[in-house]
């Protein structure tokens, strides 16, 4: 069961991956560059946005390969991507710390 | 300045961990902690920021190779991220000194194993490289999946309390006992941090332990030095950049021992 070759479908993930990378890079230096000229709240609300979309990317990732899956009738590995989509959005919902 | 700073940091770390396979993020949360004054929680927090960029941009290359499992990965993240969310919430109940500890018993033991495994990856991509120059990798099995989900338990656990990849640890499970070749364990293993690295660094965020303004300037310097890193890695002699990436790593690991000896005045 070693399902190397899919083309397609590393290609998507990766188009997933490059794009929040990508992004996260440039708003991130937006943010940096601004934060040179202006001195004010917003270029660290633009590098807050940064940080939200590299949080974002991996959990999209885990959505679109599973959203992959289920397409191709793949019902085991499309229960196991829902799963780690349910641990990562866990963390999103309960993200209470102590102290 | 200090954003400066942190830029060419991240760039650093991003560039040796490009060039040797290792993240660069386990450089990142010593580095922070001992050289910038931030507490070791916020410094583990904002460096898993790093550790996603750059898995995200790394592991969208091994994909275009198709040298990573999917399947085997998504199956593993089960495991890490799990691992990774549960120590995450718990990192409160750890004081200072057994983070630190640990920190510098990991740093021990992956410069052991990235030594032992030094030109391996090298060599058996050499021997995976047909005559039209594509990667052909010889079929696989994985095998013995409840010890690799044991490990990736683990080293989620370790990722989300320490802020690190934990390749040294997923990498040789999957080789050694799993079955999987060299270098699908390593595409594999990166696929798999981005997910774990989330999985604690959202609890991390929602506790305000991630400095978006260190964040920032790290994540930028990171992406462009693994950039970098990976377009440089065909063509130079990486076994001095491995020497090196040991020789800071030991570095930090005696640094963090004396810290927690002489109990925080170093």
């Amino acid at each position: 069961m070693s399902q190397l070759r899919e083309p397609a479908f590393d290609r998507v993930v990766a188009l997933v991956l490059r794009l929040g990378a990508f992004g996260c890079f440039f708003i991130m230096l937006a943010g940096l560059l601004l934060g040179l000229f202006v001195h004010s709240h917003i270029p660290a609300e633009i590098e807050r946005a940064g940080v939200l979309l590299i949080l974002a990317t991996p959990v999209v990732r885990v959505l679109v390969a599973g959203i992959l899956f289920l397409r191709e009738k793949d019902w085991k590995y499309g229960a196991i991507s829902f799963g780690v989509l349910a641990i990562l959005l866990l963390g999103a919902v309960f993200g209470i710390g102590e102290h | 300045m200090l954003s400066a700073l942190l830029v060419l940091l991240g760039f650093f770390a991003g560039l040796l961990g490009a060039m040797t396979g290792i993240g660069g993020g386990v450089l990142l949360s010593p580095i922070l902690a001992l050289h910038f004054g931030i507490p070791i929680r916020q410094a583990i927090g904002t460096s898993l920021i790093a550790v996603i960029t750059t898995s995200a941009a790394s592991s969208s290359v091994h994909l275009q190779r198709h040298t990573t499992d999917i399947r085997l990965g998504m199956t593993l993240e089960l495991a890490t991220a799990l691992g990774a969310a549960v120590t995450a919430y718990l990192v409160g109940y750890f004081n200072r000194n057994v983070l630190e500890g640990l920190f510098a018993g990991f740093l021990l033991y992956s410069s052991v194993i990235i030594l032992v495994r030094g030109g391996k990856v090298r060599n058996e991509e050499v021997r995976e490289v047909s005559g039209d120059g594509e990667t052909v990798i010889p079929p696989y099995e994985p095998q013995h999946y409840p010890l690799g989900l044991g490990a990736s338990l683990f080293a989620g656990g370790l990722s989300g309390l320490l802020g690190i990849g934990g390749g040294p640890i997923k990498v040789p499970v999957m080789y050694i006992f799993m079955n999987v070749p060299l270098m699908v364990a390593t595409a594999t293993s990166n696929f798999m941090v981005g997910v774990t690295a989330a999985a604690s660094a959202i609890v991390y965020y929602r506790r305000g332990d991630i400095l978006v303004e260190l964040a920032a300037p790290l994540a930028v310097g990171v992406f462009l030095g693994s950039l970098l890193g990976a377009r440089l890695a065909p063509r130079i002699h990486t076994k001095y950049v491995v020497y090196l990436l040991v020789a800071i790593m030991l570095y930090l690991a005696g640094h963090l021992f004396v810290h927690l000896l002489t109990g925080g005045a170093a």
